[in-house]
């Protein structure tokens, strides 16, 4: 028998074992420049990293691997997640990396940490993302930055002169990250209300959509769904975007903010699109030898993802419909339907971005034409949706919605499972910016 | 017509600078004496041999026009070297339209060959075409690059050029068969964006500043207003530039482009692009529509399509 003979050998004998989310925790999610204000994302990680380690009793204790990331990220903060970890009580000789993929960058954690206990490279894991929208990284402009660099290169005084004279005014002032997709100028709202507009999605659909949000949260709060999964921070204990009180009479009188220029009415306004938002979120991740040993719970499997992308760039397709896309295939692989699920989570960036992912998947046309089928996807059953609340109320820490989701699902499918007496499953997804979007499967342990 | 005899060799680059000057001097000379009414182009074929590419300032426009920094020379690139060897020819004394008021109508490129920045090149420039418009008479400016050592030919551009009032007896009258004369407007509805552009003041000037297209008109509202426009405007190639740099076929070898400039863009503006990709059932890429028009007053400034060479 050759080496490389036996080698494949082994490979076939490997099993593939389960990756099980034990829980979560994050801190109450904050609008931007309000409760978090003077936060850093390490900061903000660190904090949810230790209520992680203090609810499951993690001091010392030396996880596998940690993966987390953020979106606004300054420069300084390249070992961002790592720096993270040494701070908090975990054992330092965690190793860490650090991981973006937008607003997807939570969901992709723990996709690839559970790929890797499935394999066997890892027990135990703890996906995380945080993201400041008020604690931005601000940049020197272009102009600045080119000067300082040429001046940096430069060896004689003329060369130095000859880089300062290249400096205008202008290029003093500094400059802030947007929302604006780098290749279209098009801000992230902008881009929905297109697709808003295709899909003829009502300003009436999308308020409503926002009320379920806050009134499922508020109910969630209420009858102590997030005791065990979010932890109290600068004195606050619960998501502060979250309108416990508001109303379709109130939602309707908001303004529109986006997709005022195109020829449709505009229907997107700050109630049904989410805020800026600070906060962290963490999931723990880990064998069912590594949580049996430990004597933690296993609430749910980390069963599949998938990825998919979008051109937006040449009008193929609108910025955050890759979702649309990566469901079926998800779905195919797993020889599963829409019906075959308990909960659906899918991320409100915008109402509007929900509500034309369903009308995709009811949609005849798009379904055989974008996505090869022979007949719609199908529809949803409404009740199962964000039934606990979503970004349109939490609001949307880029990196940390992925987390906040995963451990809100695996906790809602073991609570399921537990009243049914048989296995719960839930859909996740998650759109992001630069036209890509996550999705995935997860099923109660 | 391009026989040696009529080759006009320049030892240099002309300084567009020094051709905006000769050209105000040119106009102001014609007012008093009145010009012979020349019907023809001038015959000559100006040329500008070994011409060589200067890194720093092939970066820079790259970065003006949000392409990414290739070796590969973008297509609108080329045309800025070409430029000012075109603009040799339109201030020739035998030229018979005036430079300064000229407008950009149109402009066609075919694009053969990769253009590495290393590359020697060849620029030949004439002048042909001269018709009938209603609005005046046009000229199409021919420009062909070519690598200087094997003479093979890279790129070649077309622009159309519209003096406006200005008619001469013989050409084509407007509706009798003019190819420039009354082509029907069909009325405008704006697509969905796939981009907006926001275009401060300086976008001009910046413009001018990589492609060494000084035209008063572009620099400020000041020197544009001087010359009759109500504001300054943007560099009609500076549209072409970015939306090919955003097709992502701006230096692609085997390609072919054309635009038809509508409304000037007056600074500062908000401009609404879209891109609309297409492809053949084997999902190869057949060529991108592009048109940009104001948000506002949905005014299209631009259209066109850059296209594989051979479709």
């Amino acid at each position: 028998m050759t080496g490389a003979a036996r080698t494949e050998t082994e490979r076939t004998m490997t099993t593939v074992r389960k990756a099980v989310v034990v829980g979560g925790n994050r801190i109450p999610f904050a609008r931007a420049n309000g409760a978090y204000a003077t936060a850093s994302n390490q900061d903000m990680l660190t904090a949810a990293l230790d209520g992680l380690v203090a609810r499951f009793g993690l001091q010392g204790e030396l996880i596998g691997e940690v993966a987390a990331g953020a979106v606004l990220k300054h420069s300084r903060d390249f070992n961002l997640s790592r720096e993270a970890v040494l701070g908090s009580s975990l054992a330092p000789e965690t190793p860490v990396y650090d991981l973006q993929q937008a607003c997807a960058t939570g969901l992709e954690a723990v996709l690839g940490l559970a790929d890797k206990i499935k394999l066997g490279r890892i027990d135990s894991a703890i996906a995380g993302g945080v993201d400041s929208a008020s604690d931005a990284p601000i940049a020197v402009s272009e102009g600045l930055r080119r000067v300082l660099l040429e001046l940096n290169r430069a060896k004689t005084a003329q060369q130095k002169l000859k880089a300062l004279s290249k400096l205008r005014p202008k290029d003093l002032a500094p400059n802030a990250p947007g929302t604006g997709e780098p290749r279209t100028g098009l801000s992230m709202g902008e881009h929905q209300a297109i697709t808003t507009a295709q899909w003829g999605v009502t300003r009436q659909a999308q308020d409503e959509l926002a009320l379920a949000s806050h009134k499922n949260l508020a109910a969630a709060y209420d009858r102590g769904f997030f005791d065990d999964l979010v932890t109290a921070y600068r004195g606050l204990s619960r998501d502060s975007n979250l309108r416990a009180d508001t109303s379709l009479e109130k939602l309707v009188k908001l303004s529109p903010v986006f997709g005022k220029q195109l020829p449709t009415p505009a229907t997107m306004t700050a109630g049904n699109s989410t805020p800026l938002t600070d906060g962290a979120s963490a999931v723990l991740l880990a064998s069912e030898e590594w949580a049996d040993a430990r004597d933690l719970p296993k609430l749910a499997t980390v069963v599949d993802g998938e990825a998919a992308a979008v051109d937006f760039v040449h009008g193929k397709e609108g910025l955050l419909m890759a979702p649309a896309y990566a469901v079926p295939r998800l779905l195919a692989r797993n020889g599963l339907s829409l019906d075959d699920f308990d909960f659906f989570e899918i991320h409100e960036a915008f109402a509007g971005t929900v509500l034309s992912t369903l009308a995709a998947w009811e949609d005849e046309n798009f379904c055989r034409e974008r996505l090869g089928l022979d007949a719609p996807l199908g529809a949803i059953d409404r009740a199962k949706l964000n039934v606990n609340g979503s970004s349109l109320a939490a609001g949307h820490p880029f990196a940390a919605t992925g987390g906040r989701i995963v451990a809100s699902l695996a906790k809602m499918l073991h609570e399921k499972a537990v009243a049914d007496g048989k296995p719960a499953r839930g859909l996740v997804s998650v759109c992001a910016a630069g036209g890509q979007g996550v999705v995935a499967i997860l099923e109660s342990y | 017509m391009s026989t040696a005899a009529l080759t006009v060799v320049l030892q240099e680059p002309p300084s567009l600078a020094r051709l905006y000057l000769n050209a105000a001097a040119t106009a102001a000379a014609h007012r008093l004496r009145k010009r012979p009414a020349a019907t023809r182009v001038p015959e000559a074929v100006h040329e500008l041999p070994a011409l060589t590419v200067d890194l720093e300032h092939l970066t820079s426009f790259q970065r003006l026009l949000h392409a990414t920094v290739r070796d590969e020379l973008p297509s609108a690139y080329v045309h800025t070297l070409a430029f000012p060897v075109s603009m040799s020819v339109m201030t020739r004394d035998d030229f018979p339209l005036p430079l300064l008021g000229l407008v950009h109508l149109e402009n066609s490129v075919e694009h053969h060959a990769a253009i590495p920045f290393t590359l020697p090149l060849t620029v030949r420039a004439h002048a042909e075409n001269l018709a009938g418009h209603r609005a005046g008479t046009t000229v199409d400016m021919v420009a062909e690059v070519s690598d200087s050592v094997t003479r093979e030919l890279l790129w070649r551009g077309v622009s159309t050029y519209l003096a406006k009032g200005v008619f001469f007896p013989g050409l084509d009258k407007p509706g009798t068969g003019g190819r420039n004369g009354e082509r029907a407007r069909e009325p405008f509805v704006p697509p969905t964006p796939t981009a907006l552009w926001r275009l401060g003041q300086e976008t001009g000037r910046d413009y001018a500043g990589v492609s060494g297209d000084f035209n008063p008109i572009h620099l400020s509202s000041l020197s544009a207003r001087a010359l009759g426009m109500k504001t300054s405007l943007a560099h009609g190639m500076y549209s072409v530039a970015r939306v090919l740099a955003e097709s992502g076929h701006d230096s692609d070898a085997g390609t072919r482009w054309h635009v038809g400039f509508e409304a000037p863009v007056y600074l500062p503006a908000t401009v609404a692009v879209s891109l609309q990709d297409a492809q053949d059932p084997g999902g190869e890429w057949t060529g991108t529509a592009f048109q940009a028009w104001n948000g506002k007053s949905a005014r299209r400034h631009f259209h066109g399509r850059i296209e594989p060479l051979g479709r």
